[in-house]
């Protein structure tokens, strides 16, 4: 895992180089295991923007939002920590303190809120906060060997999951899951029957990283669901992808990674996507779901 | 020693279950969010956050990551003066071209003032509030959510009997061995099995086995113990104590559920001194609880049972809020300071998670939390009345 942070933090660096920042600052949880590697307590839904990481270019150096060192890695140290707190006071107090900051001139931002952006105005005046969300998942779009494999991981677990929930329903698969470590879901587990057909499908992310699997009993053939697949190689866009799939709706090609990522590709999503070599896809109709990775002369199921 | 005569004093204030309407809630807060914005002159809320759509609009909250619920989302939009809020489902405000869909929904802001949650990249870039006057949703959600209505206080109570009942055939499980993952699945089959999936499950559930000194567990920046890390998969010792701590969503109002189990074995004497201790400081506090006391009093009760130490961990809190949040206002004891507790007021309706810790360096700690709210002259129990095991009397 050493080596995956290491690369994962070069690839962050590089950005802020290309991008001319002095600090980006990371409130979403995949931007900070992205960049840092380092493990939280996972919650459901989505959070309020906060400064949860602040990377400094001038010093290389990372600073995370934490209030004790189980789950940081080594390569940032304890002084780099600033606990969590309530008081707007302290979290400025702690961000001021934080070499590099406060005469930043562009600052990048996973997101925003209107607290972050009036907060910042006092403690970085000469800054320009920057939307780098794009950015990074122009770069966290392709995935290295080590995340492949993760994926991998992860998708086996989950496939493992459906099985068992279409054998002996859901809470035999929730138990499933546990023994295999695997407590926190990307997705809410459908188990649902209609009309004599079962559906299942089991999201989960293990080690920070999201795998999932949809299947349907008894199976029957998914054209379109083999269509979807056949069509995401590389050099594929929307279009290709939608022609592929013809008049049928409700399916979803999109990238999985730390999570739900760009590209998303749907009936009316994806303008502006070309599919590249190395990206990773949870591809879906309302009967089947797979991940794959693409290769150079097509895909590969995970 | 046993439990000081707490688990009687639950049950006598216990409030009953009720049938909840949700028609009526979903007017009643939509009134209290329209008076909040009428004060603070808000021409319109922009809400993307999930409790707060959940707020607004009553879509419950998706057992879901960050990532998903994110990329795909219901979104809120509430005019100043409407009879009732807009729900666009199926926005993608991380995308471009999602944004492009969502401010064509939303209409001009241009001028108007904005309460606003989060500004995805893709919002700011779009340049979505550009000459807007842009407030902090939480400035008119926080207020208008500080007190909850009977029907919310009866879901709150609802979402806390299911996460309760879930943890009877969870804690069976606990033995020398297991690791904390199964214990967890456990938990999470069990939710599943109650009610065919109609809770959402909100945290990776907790089992912490705690270390007895502060020094041996992680390093913290407030000297103090570290909890809950979620980090690890440990496997359960003969003999710890485990920190339980789990949450869960029921019609959008979370459940919060805290104590501390032994494995393998019945509590030393030292160890059912803590729990007694931690009994003292929760009775201590619920005296106090009634319309017009200050936070400050509350923490005062506390601390007059246990002065050597604030019975609380310094970097949470004695006291949160829960509702669509599972902590939210009011929050006392944390490091907003006494000045901010001392300010706060206690009024009909507001809901108080409190959470003592009794911490023996050398012995170790007894974490639990119960749910109260504060009724016209006192305060109710929220929940069906949980057992202490393996303390208690």
């Amino acid at each position: 895992m050493s080596e995956l942070r290491a690369l994962r933090r070069e690839r962050v660096f590089a950005l802020m180089k290309d991008a001319d920042l002095d600090a980006l600052v990371l409130g979403r949880r995949d931007s900070v295991v992205y960049a840092t590697g380092a493990r939280s307590l996972w919650t459901a839904g989505t959070r309020p923007f906060g400064a949860a990481c602040v990377l400094v270019a001038a010093t290389d150096a990372t600073h995370l939002l934490s209030t004790w060192d189980a789950g940081v890695p080594p390569e940032v140290p304890f002084e780099h920590l600033y606990g969590v707190t309530w008081n707007p006071a302290t979290m400025a107090a702690a961000l001021r303190a934080i070499s590099g900051f406060a005469d930043a001139r562009r600052i990048g931002v996973d997101a925003l809120s209107p607290g972050f952006q009036r907060a910042a105005g006092r403690l970085a005046p000469d800054a320009e906060l920057v939307p780098v969300d794009d950015l990074l998942h122009a770069v966290r779009a392709v995935k290295l060997p080590a995340e492949v494999d993760l994926i991998q991981r992860a998708t086996s677990i989950a496939r493992e999951a459906v099985e068992v929930a279409a054998a002996s329903g859901l809470p035999a698969a929730l138990r499933l899951l546990g023994e295999r470590g695997a407590t926190v879901p990307s997705s809410p587990p459908v188990l649902r029957t209609v009309d004599g057909v079962t559906h299942v499908d089991i999201g989960v992310i293990v080690d920070g990283y999201e795998g999932g699997c949809g299947r349907s009993f008894p199976s029957s053939p998914d054209e379109v669901f083999g269509s979807l697949v056949a069509a995401s190689v590389p050099g594929a866009t929307a279009a290709s992808v939608r022609a592929a799939a013809g008049e049928a709706t409700g399916w979803l090609v999109r990238g999985i990674g730390l999570g739900f990522e760009p590209p998303v590709i749907t009936p009316d999503l994806g303008a502006d996507v070309v599919l590249q070599e190395g990206m990773t896809l949870s591809v879906e109709t309302a009967a089947s779901r797979d991940i794959v990775v693409l290769t150079p002369d097509g895909n590969r199921t995970l | 020693m046993g439990d000081q005569g707490l688990s009687a004093l639950l049950t006598a204030h216990r409030l009953s279950p009720m049938a909840v309407d949700e028609a009526r809630m979903l007017r009643e807060r939509h009134g209290r969010l329209q008076a909040e914005m009428a004060r603070q002159a808000v021409d319109v809320a922009l809400l993307l956050h999930a409790p707060n759509v959940a707020y607004s609009t009553g879509v419950a909250r998706r057992s879901e990551d960050v990532t998903h619920a994110a990329n795909r989302r219901s979104v809120a939009v509430v005019e100043a003066g409407a009879s009732s809020p807009r729900v666009l489902v199926d926005v993608w405000p991380e995308l471009d071209e999602g944004v492009a869909a969502l401010a064509d929904a939303v209409g001009p802001l241009a001028g108007r003032r904005v309460a606003v949650d989060e500004l995805t990249g893709a919002m700011v870039r779009a340049g979505m509030l550009d000459g807007a006057t842009v407030v902090e949703a939480s400035q008119v959600i926080a207020p208008a959510k500080l007190t909850k209505t009977a029907d919310e206080l009866a879901c709150i109570a609802e979402a806390q009997r299911r996460n309760e009942a879930a943890m009877v055939g969870t804690q069976a499980m606990v033995r020398p061995g297991v690791r904390r993952s199964e214990v967890a699945g456990e938990f999470l089959a069990q939710l599943a099995s109650l009610d065919g999936g109609s809770t959402a499950n909100l945290i990776d559930p907790i089992f912490e086995p705690m270390p007895r000194t502060i020094v041996v567990g992680p390093r913290t920046t407030t000297g103090h113990v570290a909890f809950p890390t979620g980090v690890g998969d440990p496997v359960l010792a003969d003999g710890d104590l485990v920190w339980v701590d789990t949450g869960i969503d029921h019609c959008g109002y979370a459940s919060d559920f805290g104590r501390t189990w032994v494995v393998g074995r019945d509590p030393t004497e030292a160890e059912r001194e803590l729990f007694a201790r931690w009994c003292s400081v929760m009775i201590a506090v619920l005296d106090e609880v009634r319309p017009g006391a200050t936070g400050g009093e509350l923490c005062r009760a506390a601390s007059a049972v246990e002065p050597a130490d604030r019975p609380w961990l310094p970097h949470f809190y004695l006291v949160h809020g829960l509702g669509v949040e599972s902590a939210e206002m009011p929050l006392l004891g944390t490091d907003l300071g006494p000045e901010f507790d001392e300010g706060l007021v206690l009024a009909p309706g507001m809901v108080l998670v409190v959470e003592p810790v009794i911490w023996e360096d050398g012995v170790g700690g007894y974490r639990a939390e119960e749910i109260v709210a504060v009724t016209g002259d006192g305060w109710c129990h929220l929940g069906g009345g949980h057992d202490f095991t393996p303390f208690g009397s």
